[in-house]
């Protein structure tokens, strides 16, 4: 169950940043053909920076999965060299609780500044509200949040967690 | 109280912390201590989307990824080895080159290692280099196209410090090729020196063969710097064209990879990178800019003017240190965190902007070798199948004509600053 909840997890993010990518570049593109007809779409711009913002989080949470995030990782090697694994899994449980400690206040403080934003922002670009577009943080931040804690949950388990 | 979390903090990133994760603790702990609402850690998470030159990290990474898994390496190697492998330490020179110029579009995250370490191993050895030498080649090539553009290291570091990108992208050309002239150099010296070393003679038909069997690629440094300083397109532009182009040639004309299948493999290959990049980014601003709101560059500065008198001095202390995060840090952490900390305080001894991210991203270069944690040590370790000790004595001799690289590139700003 909690292995199909992570892989899911994974799916969405993947097809989530396919298309962020697939958005970005064709809209950079498409800005500049229309420069060469003297025309320009304002909402391009800005979308195409959210379309990026977004998908640092989405990249976020596949890095998550993969255990790909960058970090100082020394004493993981040492210990590996001198094969203490049991150590290695404790170490990782407690690198997984700190992350999700660090993730969950920051999908909190985010929430609170998209709910300030909603309150009191503006209609930023195509009709999207700028408490819309903040609200990216708690959203992406609670997605990686809820991936640190499926990842801490199936080091319990001796499933083999795939790619 | 304080202190107590934040030495909690540190042992956490010693323990293996994601950074991303570290710098958010740091962040949110800085702002709960001095009575700010956690919220703003937000805003300042918020304030990543507005940068107008964010887009290049993510597509210029995409196509260098797309380029590492086509048969572009190949094909270059081919063109490469035709135009230089005839020199005496040609193939080793060739492998320089072709580096330099895959580490620029990947972004020197381990990428060229190992997408070209499997085609240049065998090359140089086959050639009677040692397995010294070539080791100690592939293991510094891995880096070293950091100062060309479109390196992702340079633009996080325009997007840092508030530079022009684009002057950024021309100020480390002559410095990036005195470090290739540099290696170059000792590689003849050490294939003069090598016995049996076999030497191809050159042949003007196979570099044309080799420029037509390239004849996609050879166009691609020219759409990114003749775009940018024709003034055509924008760094921004440049970037999707970029990976537009690469996705056009890779899939349609070449056919290396399908559109369909290899395209979103690649493309989550490279996010996985950018997002782990980008959240770091996010994060970290928050509290650089506490600790600049706090003046603490401004504190570090006047206890430094207590033993440092002038720009020649701090400079030499500047490289040691960096010498030190480089050999500590990964290179994306090292610049959102260290940038804008020693920026105001460079600023103040009269060091360019501009010439303090070339001398930055150079010591960074070096600390991809510097023992013992240098990346790309581990990374040639595990490509090679090597014990990393024997990688650290094969990257000694570099490691010591890349410090004179850098003294010439820090004491002669000239070289940087020469465009402008």
């Amino acid at each position: 169950m909690i292995k199909k909840l992570d892989n899911l997890l994974d799916k969405v993010s993947f097809y989530s940043i396919v298309i962020c990518v697939a958005g970005m570049l064709l809209l950079t593109v498409l800005n500049i053909i229309l420069r060469w007809f003297n025309t320009t779409m304002l909402w391009i711009d800005p979308l195409v920076r959210h379309l990026v913002f977004l998908s640092a989080f989405f990249g976020g949470v596949l890095a998550t999965g993969r255990d790909n995030h960058i970090r100082i990782d020394l004493i993981s090697k040492v210990l590996e060299k001198f094969q203490k694994e049991k150590l290695i899994l404790w170490i990782d449980r407690i690198v997984h609780i700190v992350a999700m400690i660090a993730t969950f206040l920051l999908t909190k403080a985010g929430l609170d500044f998209a709910k300030m934003e909603l309150e009191f922002g503006k209609v930023a670009f195509l009709g999207i509200h700028s408490g819309a577009l903040t609200a990216i943080i708690p959203v992406g931040m609670g997605l990686i949040f809820l991936r640190y804690l499926l990842r801490f949950l199936l080091t319990f388990s001796k499933v083999e967690l795939d790619e | 109280m304080s202190s107590v979390v934040y030495l909690g903090i540190f042992i956490y990133a010693l323990i293996g912390g994601p950074i991303f994760a570290v710098m958010s603790l740091f962040a949110l702990s800085a702002f709960y201590f001095a009575d700010i609402q956690m919220s703003a850690v937000a805003v300042e998470i918020y304030r990543t989307a507005g940068a107008p030159t964010l887009l290049t990290i993510p597509l210029f990474t995409f196509a260098g990824y797309m380029m590492a898994e086509s048969k572009s390496p190949q094909r270059l190697l081919r063109l490469a080895n035709a135009a230089l492998g005839w020199l005496p330490g040609g193939v080793a020179i060739v492998s320089l080159v072709i580096c330099a110029f895959f580490t620029a579009f990947t972004g020197a995250s381990g990428v060229t290692i190992i997408a070209l370490g499997g085609l240049l191993y065998p090359m140089l050895i086959n050639e009677n280099y040692s397995e010294e030498f070539t080791l100690g080649l592939i293991t510094t090539s891995g880096s070293l196209g950091l100062l060309f553009p479109p390196s992702l290291p340079i633009i996080l570091y325009g997007i840092i410090a508030k530079v022009d990108i684009d002057k950024l992208f021309v100020a480390g050309i002559i410095p990036g090729l005195l470090l290739i002239i540099i290696l170059s150099a000792y590689s003849i010296f050490s294939g003069r020196k090598t016995k049996n070393l076999v030497r191809q003679p050159f042949s003007f038909s196979e570099l044309k063969a080799a420029m037509k069997f390239a004849r996609y690629e050879i166009p691609l440094p020219f759409i990114v710097l003749g775009g940018i300083y024709g003034g055509f397109i924008t760094a921004t532009e440049a970037s999707a064209l970029t990976a537009l182009y690469v996705v056009i040639v890779v899939c349609f004309l070449y056919k290396d990879l399908s559109l369909k299948e290899d395209v979103p493999k690649v493309i989550k290959e490279s996010m996985t990178l950018v997002g782990a990049i980008l959240l770091i980014l996010c994060c970290a601003l928050g509290l650089t800019n506490y600790l600049v709101d706090e003046e603490i560059p401004m504190q570090i500065l006047s206890s430094m003017k207590e033993f440092i008198t002038n720009k020649y001095v701090f400079l030499l202390f500047l490289n040691i240190f960096l010498l030190i995060v480089g050999a500590m840090m990964d290179i994306f952490s090292a610049i959102i965190v260290v940038v804008p900390l020693i920026l105001p305080v460079a600023q103040e001894f009269g060091v360019d902007p501009i010439h303090l991210a070339i001398i930055f991203l150079t010591n960074l270069e070096i600390g991809y070798i510097t023992p013992p944690v240098g990346i790309n040590l581990f990374i040639s370790s595990f490509r090679f199948k090597k014990p990393v000790l024997s990688l650290y004595k094969a990257s000694v001799p570099y490691l010591i004509l890349m410090l004179i690289a850098l003294v010439i590139i820090t004491y002669i700003p000239w070289l940087t600053l020469v465009w402008f």
